[in-house]
């Protein structure tokens, strides 16, 4: 990943839409960020290679050279920034694909001046593992499986790819699906994977006419669920602070929530008996 | 560059206001975990957190306001929560904790349950 030097962090705006352009540019200066800007992928790209930048918000519908090409291309070059990409079309095809060039993060337009600040500002403060590779296994938007590095990084990068996938659930749905997938990816490469970039956790995200299943499977040995004292889910119904106070016992940090809140999100929730694998459900109808 | 500042800490009396900003997530938490302790240092144990602008909370947060929580219990303090979203309102459910974390939907009655008076 690239790293200025300066103190003022760089953003590259590629879009054709002059005037996006222009508002991004102010907006992103106002905070503070240098900005460049290009009208095309080959401009985009000559501006990369020259002068480098730490982000590139990168439009997908491109005239000449797609945005996708852009990316491939940015992503080849020996320090690429994190990219972001843009677009109008947002259909499943196209976050998949994005998924596929390594992107950081992907946004549909329109989208607030709040939403933009957001990325960019994650994207300015993410560690260089959250660039690592995530292998596609299945780039179908109806059957996405992936295999990534058990970095925090990394599982915030591919969660926010993936939640694209369901925009056009119900927003109550779409969170749902959206925190018990997070939860249970990050338990996966935080216990099961240690946080080790070096082992993977694989995640497959289904969709069927009337449900979602997400299977993620860790590297891990897997736990006996009864054993979890410093879970919630083991809490005894008249004291839902016991799993803190084992916690703080154990050294551990504060959590411990994450598997109780995921059974009220979900209509599903399954592990295999090692519970290193689990698949969860949310019907849609 | 920092795009927002995550917290504004104001007094009332002896309650501490706290406007979080932002995510409360396992990305965010740290200068709320900061502040805190800074707060039980100088001795300020009464603490009101405002969730108004918080825009995403997790598991890792909630389980963070959890162990700040007790840390001011454990010291004769209290925290408690203001204008908690929807959605975090049905985290605290599901994991019990409403039944020992006291929520307010205004400031006024929140500084009032502390003994400030208006």
């Amino acid at each position: 990943m690239s790293s200025s030097s300066a103190e003022q962090r760089r953003v590259l705006i590629v879009d054709d839409d002059r005037a996006l352009r222009h508002a991004l540019a102010t907006l992103l200066q106002g905070k503070g960020y240098a900005v460049e800007q290009a009208g095309d992928g080959t401009e985009g790209l000559l501006h990369l290679r020259r002068d480098g930048t730490d982000v590139m918000l990168l439009d997908i519908n491109l005239p000449g050279m797609s945005g996708l090409e852009v990316l491939e291309q940015a992503q080849a070059l020996p320090s690429p920034p994190f990219v972001v990409m843009m677009t109008a079309d947002g259909t499943p095809e196209t976050v998949v694909r994005a998924v596929q060039g390594q992107a950081f993060r992907y946004i549909r337009k329109p989208f607030a001046p709040k939403a933009i600040i957001e990325i960019v500002g994650d994207a300015m403060s993410a560690a260089p593992a959250a660039a690592l590779p995530i292998e596609v296994i299945s780039a179908r938007p109806e059957w996405l499986e992936v295999v990534a590095p058990c970095t925090l990084e990394v599982a915030e990068r591919l969660h926010a790819l993936v939640m694209q996938l369901e925009t056009s659930l119900p927003e109550d749905v779409r969170e749902s699906v959206a925190q018990a997938c997070r939860e249970l990816l990050f338990n996966a490469v935080e216990w099961g994977g240690k946080l080790d970039p070096t082992r993977k956790v694989r995640i497959s995200c289904l969709r069927a006419k009337r449900m979602l299943l997400y299977r993620i499977a860790d590297p891990g040995e897997g736990f006996d669920i009864e054993r979890l004292m410093h879970a919630a889910i083991c809490n005894p119904d008249d004291d839902p602070l016991r799993h803190a106070l084992v916690r703080e016992e154990q050294g551990l940090r504060p959590g411990g929530l994450g598997l109780a809140i995921t059974r009220s999100l979900v209509d599903e929730l399954i592990y295999n008996e090692a519970h290193n694998e689990v698949v969860f459900v949310k019907y849609l109808d | 560059v920092p795009a927002v500042f995550p917290i504004v800490v104001r007094t009332v009396d002896d309650v501490t206001v706290v406007d979080l900003h932002g995510h409360l997530m396992d990305d965010g938490d740290i200068p709320l975990v900061e502040c805190v302790t800074d707060l039980i240092r100088r001795g300020r144990l009464k603490v009101l957190l405002n969730l108004k602008d918080v825009t995403r909370i997790d598991s890792t947060g909630i389980g963070m306001l959890v162990a700040k929580f007790l840390s001011l219990r454990r010291l004769g303090g209290d925290l408690k929560l203001l204008h908690v979203s929807e959605r975090a309102r049905h985290l605290l459910a599901v994991t019990k904790l409403s039944r020992v974390i006291e929520t307010f939907e205004s400031e006024e009655e929140a500084l009032r349950s502390f003994g400030v008076r208006p």
